[in-house]
């Protein structure tokens, strides 16, 4: 196993420095001009575009700027991102707790729905469990987030006025800044319990529900159709008929049996879902003003913040080779057929 | 069991949440000692030497402190601040030859520790303003009138020698006097210190690892990378209010009162600007009263205007033109699509289609001015009757301007290149940034009008992102682009500069110069004789009737979106981000007497939209 762990590890820096030479190759089609738009976004600047061009090497040949870029990462500096403000690295460490946070909130939910309804689903097909998990998976699956997500706020915090956007209240905002407020995690509503603030990590909660119910929403349906597809394949098999000949409890047969088969699709849909909302849910983030990671890296990419996009695409990377392996390492848990090597 | 798990499931994790949230959500409504302004704008440094976006300048305005500061909403009377005087002729403090200004400054300034502000401050700010001089910056705005340069740098980068001496020699202390030494004249001078380089401490910056001042470090300061200035995310000013936090993660800054400020203290103890990139989710705040004023604009107004305790403070006069339709004269041939085949056969245009003063004034007749503002914009705004806005000295209300007239739009059309214009037609591809949809409407107006003269006539509209745009503006390569022009200070010269002048920001890929209106630009700034300088501006404004380099649309008028209880709020349309954005020191929160049930449209000086057409304030 530990092989298998340092031969994906070993490939991490093969995948990233082929993604980031593909990312620099396709800028390759940008003029200098249209790179230099990141520092002059006011037509009162106009008259000094050449002078910003010089100034940030921008009419270098690619090789040279990439080659320039690469030598900062070797020395550990990603650049410093203008759309964030702040040193790419600081960017990262900054909005990724965030997303985290956010995806933790959401994913654990998603498993449990997805496995637990979609098991459900399966076993009580046609039924009207089944009938109204498949009306949810297919609301889900086809409301865009912007939709739900609006919709969301319209009603729980513009009707109700419950539930606000952005990441904590104002009265939270000045403790969590405060100096007696320690960061244990950068997880805000942990770090609150762990400072012993129930009363913020409650608010902060609070600004998660809205997010992580429409990420919720959107993604479970995928998983419920994958878990319950995967378990109606696996009932219908010989070995589940055998084990109910032998008179084993249906409770048995399924959740034993028949689940722990069915779940092989089901780990990789759910890596790939981790990784999903890991690497940001920019529609979620902007609407419910959540300072995640996705949200930046979209700003980055559409105003052509070359360090910021090579951050961004760096930690996607990482953390897709990661869940990957970590997913491939859990096959192996979840079906001991599979051997790692 | 499992089907009751299924069952009480969905509803009782709503339950759950909605208690849970409930009680968190109602502490944080309505705090009178807290104002939340919610913005689509982020931030980009807080260093008064660096910053030139509205949103910066906004922060820094509650922050430092100019010499001088507007009056009320006026753009023309200026009070004293950091100066105890506002320098004139009528006081002595302006020379007679109007190129020595001695500005005297107040002994009782402190900075936010309760510490004495100096001379030395003063002097260190000005010419820490002018010779940090990063590209693309504010730096000209000061360094031109004070040293006659307009950078401190030569095309090929290199610091122009002797720059540092000039400008040592232009500002002086004599005791509490500041002294400034122009080349010559130069009119507009205290418009630009009451908007521009605010005191900081020298004490603090030099502290902090800035500039100490002299002659043997400033190179080093010169043209620096953003981030490396202590004045990035820190600040230490005089003014009304003290920076707290920037938060460049949620896009959120904190401003807190000075309570050592040299005046009374302001009236609020925090302001919070945030910037939130969706409307909905501002609109939403500001309708449960987390927000008390939000960024909205003329495209979303319909959704503003009707949510209880909400005001809308309509008819707001502005200091830009916007849009500008500029003429490309000579267009970049190379790998060039917006231009067809390049020639005069009706597939295409030449490259100096534009270059012929017939083309353009078909161009100019053909588009209906009047028509847009009324079905665009929704009546908000006036027709410019010249680069020169209205509220400004040398705005000209009998200026002959272009109208809607289709006669002359094919008058012109015939004329032009001898009549092969019209008879051979044309097409060519016009485009607006992606997004603008005010730019877009533009160009179906004028679409519209222009094929409807000849069917030979053919305008494409298409979008491009701002990138492609800028690649393509600044290369030549577009045979018209919409673009403004935002006041930097309330002078006409600030408008005929960069968007008549040879060496403006505009002409420059326009490939426009006219040497009469370089001539008269020039003599007009540094005119010191008010009635004198407006007859130029006329002039100058004459000529740009004759010439038609660019047709100014639209003077818009703007509307604010606040709630009821917000108090003391002035609008002056030179403050950054006007009217979204506020001098806070005047602004207090109290329910009015009698609260309205439903939404209120307020209308303060309307000032653009009626009057006589010279001064817009109160």
């Amino acid at each position: 196993m530990l092989k298998f762990i340092a031969k994906r590890l070993l490939f991490l820096p093969v995948v990233m420095l082929g993604v980031t030479m593909l990312l620099f190759g396709a800028l390759q089609f940008l003029s200098p001009a249209m790179r230099a738009s990141l520092y002059v976004r006011d037509p009162r600047q106009l008259s000094a575009l050449n002078e910003v061009i010089q100034k940030y090497g921008l009419n270098k040949p690619m090789p040279v700027q990439y080659w320039i870029w690469l030598k900062q990462v070797l020395h550990g500096n990603l650049g410093y991102s203008e759309t964030a403000k702040m040193p790419v690295a600081a960017a990262i460490r900054s909005f990724f707790p965030a997303t985290f946070e956010l995806t933790l909130v959401s994913f654990i939910p998603i498993l449990f729905i997805g496995i637990y309804f979609g098991t459900l689903s399966a076993v009580k097909k046609d039924k009207l469990l089944d009938q109204t998990t498949r009306i949810v998976a297919i609301t889900g699956y086809s409301l865009p987030s912007f939709v739900l997500g609006l919709f969301l706020l319209m009603i729980f915090y513009g009707h109700f006025q419950i539930f606000p956007p952005g990441r904590y209240s104002l009265n939270v905002d000045l403790l969590v800044h405060s100096s007696n407020f320690h960061h244990y995690t950068g997880l805000l509503t942990l770090d609150a319990i762990l400072n012993g603030d129930f009363a913020a990590a409650g608010d902060i909660f609070s600004h998660l529900v809205l997010p992580a119910t429409t990420l919720i929403y959107i993604s479970v349906a995928l998983l419920l159709r994958i878990t319950r597809s995967s378990m109606l394949e696996e009932l219908g098999k010989d070995y589940v008929r055998t084990a109910r000949a032998k008179g084993l409890p249906e409770n048995v047969v399924v959740k034993k049996h028949a689940r722990k088969n069915a779940l092989i699709p089901v780990v990789t849909l759910s890596s790939l879902l981790f990784i999903g909302l890991l690497s940001g849910v920019v529609i979620t983030e902007t609407i419910f003003d959540f300072p995640g990671i996705g949200r930046w890296s979209v700003i980055a990419a559409q105003q052509l913040d070359v360090p910021g996009v090579m951050g961004a695409t760096l930690l996607s990377a990482f953390l897709f080779v990661v869940a990957n392996m970590i997913s491939d390492v859990l096959y192996a848990f979840v079906d001991p057929r599979i051997r790692l090597n | 069991m499992s089907r009751r798990i299924s069952a009480a499931f969905f509803p009782a994790l709503l339950l759950a949440l909605v208690s849970c949230a409930r009680k968190s959500v109602q502490q944080a409504v309505f705090d009178p000692s807290t104002y939340t302004e919610l913005t689509f704008n982020d931030s980009d440094s807080m260093d008064p030497a660096w910053s030139y976006d509205t949103a910066s300048d906004e922060v820094i305005l509650n922050i430092y402190e100019p010499l001088f500061i507007f009056k009320g909403s006026s753009t023309k009377e200026l009070i004293p601040l950091i100066a105890a005087k506002v320098p004139s002729r009528a006081n002595g403090l302006i020379s007679a030859d109007g190129r020595t200004y001695t500005i005297p400054i107040r002994r009782d300034v402190t900075f936010q520790d309760g510490t004495p502000m100096t001379m030395a401050d003063v002097r260190y700010s000005i010419l820490r303003f002018i010779l940090q001089d990063r590209d693309a910056g504010p730096s000209p705005l000061l360094l031109e009138p004070l040293t006659g340069y307009g950078g401190t740098r030569d095309s090929k980068d290199k610091i122009i020698p002797g720059i540092f001496k000039k400008a040592e020699q232009s500002v002086q202390i004599h005791g509490w006097d500041l002294v400034l030494h122009l080349p010559r004249p130069f009119s507009p001078l205290p418009t630009i210190l009451a908007s521009w380089a605010p005191i900081v401490s020298k004490q603090w910056a030099i502290k902090h690892g800035d500039w100490d001042g002299t002659e043997a470090t400033w190179k080093k300061y010169n043209n620096p990378q953003k981030q490396t200035s202590p004045f990035f995310e820190h600040a230490f000013g005089t003014g009304p209010f003290v920076l707290v936090r920037w938060d460049r993660n949620t896009h959120e800054i904190v401003l807190r009162r000075n309570e050592h400020y040299w005046r009374a203290p302001a009236k609020l103890k925090y302001v919070i600007i945030k910037g939130i990139d969706e409307f909905e989710t501002r609109k939403l705040m500001v309708q449960a009263g987390q927000a008390d004023s939000i960024y909205a604009t003329q495209d979303v107004r319909a959704q503003v205007q009707n949510i209880p305790h909400v005001d809308i403070i309509d008819d707001l006069p502005t200091l830009e033109i916007n849009p500008i339709i500029f003429f490309t004269f000579k267009i970049n041939g190379t790998a060039n699509s917006f231009i067809g085949s390049g020639k005069l056969d009706g597939q295409g245009i030449p490259l100096d289609f534009f270059n012929d003063v017939n083309v353009r004034k078909a161009f100019a007749y053909a588009f209906d001015y009047k028509g847009f503002i009324d079905d665009v914009v929704n009546g908000k705004g006036i027709q410019p009757t010249g680069v020169v806005p209205k509220g400004l000295l040398g705005y000209n209300p009998n200026q002959k301007t272009y109208e809607y007239d289709p006669q002359k739009a094919v008058y012109y059309f015939k004329k032009a290149f001898g009549g092969a214009v019209w008879k051979k037609g044309f097409t060519f591809t016009a485009v607006y940034n992606a997004g603008n949809i005010t730019r877009q409407s533009l160009l179906q107006v004028l679409k519209h009008n222009v094929e409807a003269l000849n069917p030979k006539f053919n305008i494409e509209i298409r979008p491009i992102d701002w990138p492609e745009f800028l690649d393509s503006y600044i290369s030549s390569k577009l045979p018209i682009f919409i673009l403004a022009w935002q006041a930097d200070y309330p002078d006409a010269y600030d408008f005929a500069f960069p968007l008549l002048d040879s060496q403006g920001s505009y002409p420059g890929p326009q490939h426009f110069a006219d040497p009469r209106l370089d001539k008269l630009i020039d003599e007009a700034v540094a005119q010191t004789d008010p009635a004198k300088r407006e007859k130029m501006y006329w002039r100058i404004q004459e000529l740009e009737y004759e010439d038609v380099p660019n047709l100014p649309v639209l003077q818009p008028l703007d509307y604010r979106t606040q709630r009821d209880w917000v108090q003391g709020w002035v609008n002056n349309p030179i403050f950054p981000d006007s009217p979204y954005g506020c001098y806070y020191y005047p602004v207090y929160k109290e329910l009015p007497a009698v609260l309205p049930a439903k939404a209120g449209i307020r209308r303060l000086d309307p000032g653009l939209g009626r009057g006589d057409g010279r001064a817009h304030h109160a």
